[in-house]
């Protein structure tokens, strides 16, 4: 395993708000049925930057984004969140330490209402002015969930739906917003909304771990990028090196890159 | 020949809105967790027969017996689903349900024959063979009063399922399962809860049931086919789908009864269910799109 730099220093990319670590993972085995797909992960995610997890396909991201959340129970390793240990616990457990998922299909309840699935987000909470409060903050981040608050979730477009599934996520106030291949099925006009949303919840304080197919648009957007390969994490370091890496490049990005404008 | 055709109508809907509970039992069951419960048809008649017990043995009226048979009911459901479904894997659970399910229904098949015998039984109050003379028709007591009590215990479902937080973490767990455990429910729980009421809710079935006809254990069969194919009309997993089926199914038997012969009416019930099907795969109020998840 090749790795750059465990602290995000790339020229010309300053990361903005990198913190210290926030969440841990340590020799991580995990896997479905019999065999194991993550064959020992071991990365850290920064507070208050963007992670960005790429890899080809079957490399074991979705398999890794399941472990952090509890859907899947580590075989080995740990995985731990402001020092806590997380494996083997509940995805309730896990969420009510301040991590919340937004998987890769859509997921909204689709015979719900658009305002009945934000309101789901916060299901943990039971003070219902604390819900009240965060539903109208977040509608105000998203205008979409006062614009179609009666509309059914089914109804609205893929990229909306995107959006409502990013609103849904911030009603529990999560420190770390995980993220899997959001970019799945857009159009690419909705593909740079989503992003620029996915920069608004950064900016609004949340740590972001994503798992992007979109391996040149994700690490763009991240402050640090993992590369992940049959299980294992070949190369971690700030997304621009990680974009930036000739060897990645060539083998995952479709040929080298020449430097790009942050943000662009 | 008119009114004899109302009549059937009145009692079609009378006896489709008891149907009507027993299916969304069912229909509640295969939409939170893709079990389908062939055991549903014998759980009527488990009910039917808890309710005749405490009848002629307690003499308890039956309507006051539900107190105590829709919780035995719902514990029995709870326990079914502890010992048996909830060891079923993820992959081939639908399939495997209808296995299990099967067995749980013969095993209670058997211990209700020993336990009551094969002989034919009915339950019996005042109100059984008593009707109220309206506008020309004949109403009985027992068709009205089971009519209102499906309708009261329909309405509590469906308050608990659209104005509760329970509720509402049945109604995500049932559009879409990994989404519904992400934001923090307990699907599992939500799970055993809802196989608990989709069976409790046989207990008041089944005691109408076993009002209206005379049965044995293995009454279950006609029964469970029937409720079957009224959720299956109705869209699996759709809760105003099974509603509407079971009226529609019930009308349409009386009134076939009635007009042509009741020879045919239990074909016609399962040929309605053929020709909807092939215009509708889905069934009436099918939502298969929502499921594919």
């Amino acid at each position: 395993m090749t790795s750059l730099s465990a602290e995000p220093s790339a020229p010309g990319g300053p990361v903005p708000g990198a913190g210290p670590v926030l969440l841990s993972l340590d020799g991580v085995v995990a896997g479905y049925g019999g065999g194991d797909v993550l064959k020992g992960v071991t990365f850290d995610v920064a507070e208050g930057g963007i992670t960005c997890i790429v890899g080809p396909n079957g490399a074991g991201k979705s398999t890794l984004l399941a472990a952090v959340s509890g859907l899947l129970c580590p075989r080995l390793g740990t995985i731990t969140f402001r020092g806590e240990e997380l494996g083997g616990k509940s995805p309730k457990a896990i969420l009510q330490r301040g991590i919340v998922q937004v998987p890769q299909n859509h997921s909204l309840f689709r015979e719900m209402s658009v305002r009945e699935n934000v309101e789901m987000g916060a299901f943990l909470v039971r003070d219902r002015k604390v819900v009240a409060e965060r539903l109208e903050r977040i509608a105000s981040l998203f205008p979409i969930v006062s614009e179609r608050a009666g509309d059914k979730a089914g109804s609205l477009s893929g990229g909306q739906q995107r959006l409502v599934e990013f609103a849904r996520c911030l009603m529990l106030d999560p420190a770390l917003v995980v993220l899997d291949e959001p970019s799945m099925g857009l159009d690419p006009k909705t593909l740079h909304s989503m992003f620029e949303t996915v920069r608004l919840m950064h900016a609004d304080g949340r740590t972001i771990l994503l798992v992007e197919q979109n391996a040149r648009a994700g690490l763009r957007l991240a402050t640090h990028g993992v590369v992940l390969e049959n299980g294992r994490v070949r190369l971690t370091g700030s997304g621009r090196e990680v974009l930036e890496h000739p060897e990645i490049g060539a083998l995952y990005l479709g040929g080298a890159v020449a430097p790009v404008a942050t943000g662009s | 020949m008119g009114s004899s055709i109302i009549q059937a109508v009145i009692d079609g809907v009378l006896t489709g809105g008891v149907y009507a509970l027993m299916a969304a039992g069912l229909t509640l069951i295969f939409g939170v967790m893709d079990i389908i419960n062939i055991a549903q048809g014998i759980f009527v008649i488990l009910g039917a027969y808890l309710s005749y017990a405490l009848s002629v043995h307690a003499g308890i009226d039956p309507f006051l017996g539900l107190f105590i048979t829709i919780p035995a009911l719902f514990l029995i459901g709870i326990g079914v689903e502890w010992g048996f479904i909830r060891r079923l894997k993820e992959g081939d659970r639908t399939a495997m349900s209808i296995l299990v399910t099967y067995a749980v229904s013969i095993i209670i098949e058997g211990v209700l024959n020993v336990s009551f015998s094969v002989n034919y039984v009915q339950i019996h109050a005042w109100y059984v063979n008593r009707s109220v003379h309206l506008f020309g028709f004949y109403l009985p007591y027992i068709y009205l009063f089971g009519f209102a009590m499906a309708a009261v215990l329909l309405i509590a479902i469906y308050a608990l399922l659209y104005r509760t937080r329970f509720g509402a973490s049945v109604r995500a767990s049932l559009q879409d399962r990994t989404a519904a455990r992400l934001v923090g429910i307990d699907v599992r729980r939500v799970s055993t809860i809802c196989f608990g009421l989709g069976v409790a809710v046989t207990a008041a079935g089944g005691m109408v049931f076993g009002a209206t006809n005379a049965f044995n254990a293995s009454t279950s069969y006609d029964l469970i086919s029937r409720l079957l194919a009224i959720v299956i009309l109705g869209g699996l997993g759709s809760m105003g789908g099974a509603l509407g089926a079971a009226v529609f199914m019930l009308v349409l038997e009386d009134v076939v009864a009635v007009v042509w012969s009741p020879v045919w009416a239990t074909a016609v019930f399962f040929a309605a269910l053929v020709v909807v099907l092939s215009v509708r795969p889905a069934g009436l109020f099918g939502r298969q799109v929502a499921r594919a998840q």
